[in-house]
């Protein structure tokens, strides 16, 4: 149970002279403090910063000051590519600055409590609550109790509504930011897709309202954040209720504030060539979970397996041009010493100019200790060729594939268009090219799944095993098999999560069939985790009272095994009344709304719907960056479209994979979220 | 080319890891191109060597590391552009150019002198001085002083006297009093930390010293009669101002 008081913030006047865009009081850095108490913590480097390229303003130097925050440890958080990228930007204006903030370790949080030490940022050590925005990106749903624990320690407090012009604005963004109902109560505004244009926006709104301030032009906190919700893209929880219908299902999520638009659009950037960030990377001095130059070489994808959040609500594709790609990398790891190069995006492979890419850059560090990395996990032998050119330098350790299931007809289902044939010759070819391991992601609890298809995978691993054995005896396969969950703006969001017990179950059927084959190894995860994960992915506002129950129980770092949570959740789901059965575990009806109706990730409802349809009836659809359009809807409502040289006839690749499409569908106007009997209100606010 | 590095670890870099340290390194050393060899075999490492680890959050003012290059540089400026790149806290202060033949660097780093600082306090501070001075006299005049260091494979007893030299209280002057403890401690032999010593200090009196606010590791070098001679320049660290020692 979370007893611990926040710590204290000083009274109206002196927050308010800590806060004025010019001529601001200093906030007092917590350093001195911090600094005794860290010989005594686990990892004391993640709190110190003072990293190459950390960029240190001085606090009167600018007029708004943000605080970033990946709600997580720094070496989860650190190499968050979004955040950096957002820090180089807010920092290069002349009028704002942006420190960053990580999750405190729990040894770390006991000893600030005791103490009053206030969630702080890592460049001065100045507190949460003196900054003007505390901007979280929300990459996945395990760090909402995180959150609310870091506002709490940092002095601000957890529901948005008892927020005045004293505390900051409470800003998400990120992945699961495209369903934030669960966390509607404790946000001020969020933003879906992409931030590096809507951050500036944002920034300008804040400026003018800042100074409006001082001129005693600005109100309250409603008409700031009736300012914000000006600005295109930005959605106010606050200005939007949901309707139930007499049974408890719900209706809709309307807007009832006069001016909050009914719907409220991702935002999306056309041309990446006008955003070359992070150039100036953060390098960190103690350990993170990717300590390398990363540089995203496309964004979205259009593959379209059913399950893939991130592949629905990042469309359409923008692809990086290869000379910036070469720039980026050589330039940053001449700045930052890395000896690591990550190639990053949904499905490397699929640049059009991939091959290139990698030769380039394999030539540039050729007999050099610097070694690049292509995260991909597309199975065919295209792969292997472009893993070869990028390992020139290193030695042939693993591959990683990701056929996510086992039998042709899931598959199928799923959209994943591999056949057995595809990965058995791809593994064939990796081996016989000098690798020595080959890992294969799948997944259980899919839609459809009968127990045939969770045994196909046992039956793909031992496959795969034979023919790494074939190669030689120390050879390596690994099946990494994780539960499925159901996620927001994707064909599977009307599917039912499989229980913990029933994942168990058919993990259970895949380790008794690869039992004899001792040498092929089983990664999986404990199947509970998806279930919060599931929870909050679906969960409409009701879920917010179970997040700030379960955090109040104590719940923090709900992803990390050291945490044990879910007893706290379950409780906190008792305690509120709600019901995993219906939340997470049945199928949801066609008419049937969805808490994130009103948040418009450019995907037409009809299309995932009949996309569902074709899922069920195991229709597979093509790839539409070589396909003719079948009518997502993201492109035409975003009034945007495919930048990729696939559109040039003469780079167009012949390793790519022309399959045969499914039925196109037609297009159909998307349902709004609101109805005619409902009060809502089309217009938008002016931007002041 | 092989070069023999003098430098500091203070501020918020001294919470860096021993762990941490060599990739930290690395990195500068590659943001300022510095042509350092590599190992042969299947996993090259480049040839940085620490003699000894310094435990996390100690200061110093006495770390030391040795560089191998593939290829000559020009000493002054190519180190001068390395503690550029070096994060800040980290600074080179003096180097050497290592001549053929000459001994493992750990032979030149026979003892440490150690500064165990308290916060100055105008009230408490000459009172600490007091104290410390009659432990110290107790330290000294003890053959053997027992501690026993916690671990999580189980406590160990070990003997603070061998290794130590010598030891002085600073009291700093009287416009600006504080409580610094200096020891000299040999670095052969089992190790023994200043946090073994604080525990040692603790037992020399009826009540527990207050918890130091740094540790800082000041210089390596030979023992001399009042101080080290620095491994790199040959110069005298001394125990004094404050000198208290009348053993050696």
């Amino acid at each position: 149970m979370r007893a611990a008081a926040p710590p204290t913030t000083p009274d109206a006047a002196d927050l308010d002279a800590i806060r004025r865009p010019r001529d601001p009081v200093v906030p007092p850095s917590y350093w001195d403090v911090l600094e005794r108490l860290l010989p005594d913590v686990s990892q004391p480097a993640q709190y110190v910063g003072g990293e190459h390229n950390q960029v240190v303003t001085p606090w009167a130097r600018a007029r708004t000051r943000w605080l970033l925050c990946y709600p997580d440890t720094y070496a989860i958080g650190q190499p968050n590519q979004g955040i950096q990228i957002l820090y180089e930007l807010l920092n290069e204006r002349s009028t704002s600055l942006a420190e960053r903030a990580y999750a405190p370790w729990f040894d770390l949080e006991e000893k600030m409590r005791e103490r009053g030490i206030p969630t702080f940022s890592l460049e001065h050590h100045y507190p949460l609550w003196a900054f003007d925005v505390f901007g979280v990106t929300l990459p996945h749903e395990l760090g909402h109790t995180n959150l609310l624990n870091l506002l709490d320690l940092g002095g601000v407090p957890i529901h948005a509504a008892d927020r005045t012009l004293d505390h900051p604005i409470v800003l998400a963004g990120g992945h699961a930011a495209f369903n934030p109902e669960p966390l509607a109560p404790f946000l001020d505004a969020v933003v879906m897709g992409d931030g590096e244009e809507v951050v500036l926006e944002i920034d300008d709104v804040l400026r003018r309202a800042k100074e409006d301030r001082v001129a005693g032009r600005l109100a309250d906190r409603t008409a700031l954040l009736e300012r914000l919700a000006g600005v295109e893209g930005v959605y106010v929880p606050a200005f939007y209720e949901p309707r139930y219908a007499p049974d408890g299902t719900l209706r809709a999520t309307v807007p009832v504030h006069p001016g909050a638009p009914t719907r409220v659009p991702k935002r999306t950037v056309q041309d990446l060539e006008d955003f070359p960030y992070p150039q100036k990377q953060i390098v960190p001095m103690t350990e993170t979970v990717h300590e390398r130059f990363s540089v995203e070489i496309f964004r979205g994808c259009t593959r379209g397996c059913r399950f893939c959040q991130a592949g629905m609500i990042t469309r359409p594709v923008r692809e990086r041009r290869p000379e910036t790609i070469q720039r980026l990398v050589t330039e940053g790891v001449a700045d930052t010493g890395f000896e690591e190069v990550g190639l990053l995006s949904l499905s490397s492979a699929d640049h059009a100019e991939i091959g290139d890419i990698a030769r380039n850059l394999a030539d540039v560090y050729e007999g050099t200790t610097t070694s690049l990395s292509l995260p991909s996990t597309r199975v065919d032998a295209f792969n292997v060729t472009l893993s070869n050119e990028l390992a020139r330098n290193g030695r042939r350790t693993g591959l990683t594939f990701a056929p996510e299931a086992g039998s042709e007809r899931m598959r199928a289902v799923i959209n994943k268009m591999v056949s057995e044939e595809d990965m058995l010759r791809t593994a064939e070819i990796s081996f016989a090219n000098g690798w020595r391991h080959v890992k294969m992601y799948f997944m259980v609890g899919l839609p459809t799944e009968t127990d045939e298809d969770v045994l196909a995978i046992a039956e793909m691993g031992i496959k795969v095993y034979e023919i790494a054995q074939r190669h030689g005896r120390a050879n390596k396969a690994t099946i990494s098999v994780g539960g499925f969950v159901p996620k927001p703006h994707t064909p599977f969001q009307w599917a039912a999560q499989d229980t913990p017990q029933e994942i168990q179950r058919k993990l259970d059927l895949i380790l008794e069939q690869i039992k004899p084959h001792r040498g092929l190894r089983l990664r999986t995860n404990d199947p509970e985790e998806g279930v919060i994960e599931g929870l909050l992915a679906r969960g409409d506002r009701r879920v917010a009272p179970v997040v700030e129950r379960a955090w109040r129980l104590g719940a923090t770092f709900d992803g990390w095994h050291e945490s044990e949570t879910l007893p706290q959740w379950h409780q906190a789901l008792a305690d509120v009344g709600i019901s995993l059965e219906e939340a997470s575990h049945h199928e949801r009806g066609e008419h049937e709304a969805f808490p994130w109706d009103h948040l418009d990730a450019g995907l037409d409802k009809q299309w995932l719907w009949d996309d569902w349809q074709d899922a069920i009836s195991e229709k597979a659809l093509d790839d539409c960056r070589w396909i003719p359009c079948y009518d997502c809807g993201v492109c035409p409502g975003l009034d945007i479209q495919h930048d990729t040289a696939y559109t040039n006839p003469e780079t167009r690749g012949p390793s790519l994979p022309i399959l045969a499409s499914g039925p196109a569908t037609p297009a159909s106007p998307a349902p709004l979220g609101g109805s005619p009997d409902l009060p809502t209100s089309a217009a938008r606010l002016e931007s002041p | 080319m092989r070069l023999r590095i003098r430098y500091t670890k203070q501020g918020r870099v001294r919470f860096i890891s021993a762990r941490d340290l060599s990739s930290v390194w690395e990195r500068a050393l590659r943001r300022a191109e510095i042509p350092i060899a590599y190992s042969q075999g299947f996993t090259p490492h480049p040839k940085v060597s620490f003699p000894d680890a310094l435990p996390v959050g100690y200061a110093s003012t006495g770390e030391y590391a040795e560089l191998t290059l593939a290829t000559d540089i020009d000493p002054g400026t190519g180190l001068a552009r390395l503690s550029a790149a070096l994060p800040t806290g980290m600074d080179i202060t003096t180097y050497l150019v290592v001549p053929d033949g000459a001994r493992r660097f750990a032979k030149y780093l026979q003892a440490t002198l150690w500064d165990i600082a308290w916060e100055p306090d105008v009230d408490t501070t000459p009172d600490l001085v007091d104290d410390l001075r009659h432990r110290a006299d107790a330290l000294l005049a003890s053959d053997a002083v027992e501690v026993v260091r916690h671990r999580p494979k189980g406590d160990r007893i070990l003997d603070v006297r061998p290794p130590l030299v010598d030891v002085a209280v600073d009291p700093g002057d009287p416009s600006e009093p504080r409580a610094i403890f200096r020891a000299v401690l040999r670095n052969d032999g089992p190790t023994i930390r200043p946090t073994d010593l604080k525990v040692a200090l603790d037992g020399l009196a009826d009540h527990p010293l207050p918890d130091p606010r740094l540790y800082t590791r000041v210089a390596q070098g030979a023992v001399v009669d009042d101080g080290v001679v620095e491994a790199l320049t040959q110069q005298v660290e001394p125990l004094t101002p404050g000198r208290h020692a009348e053993a050696a």
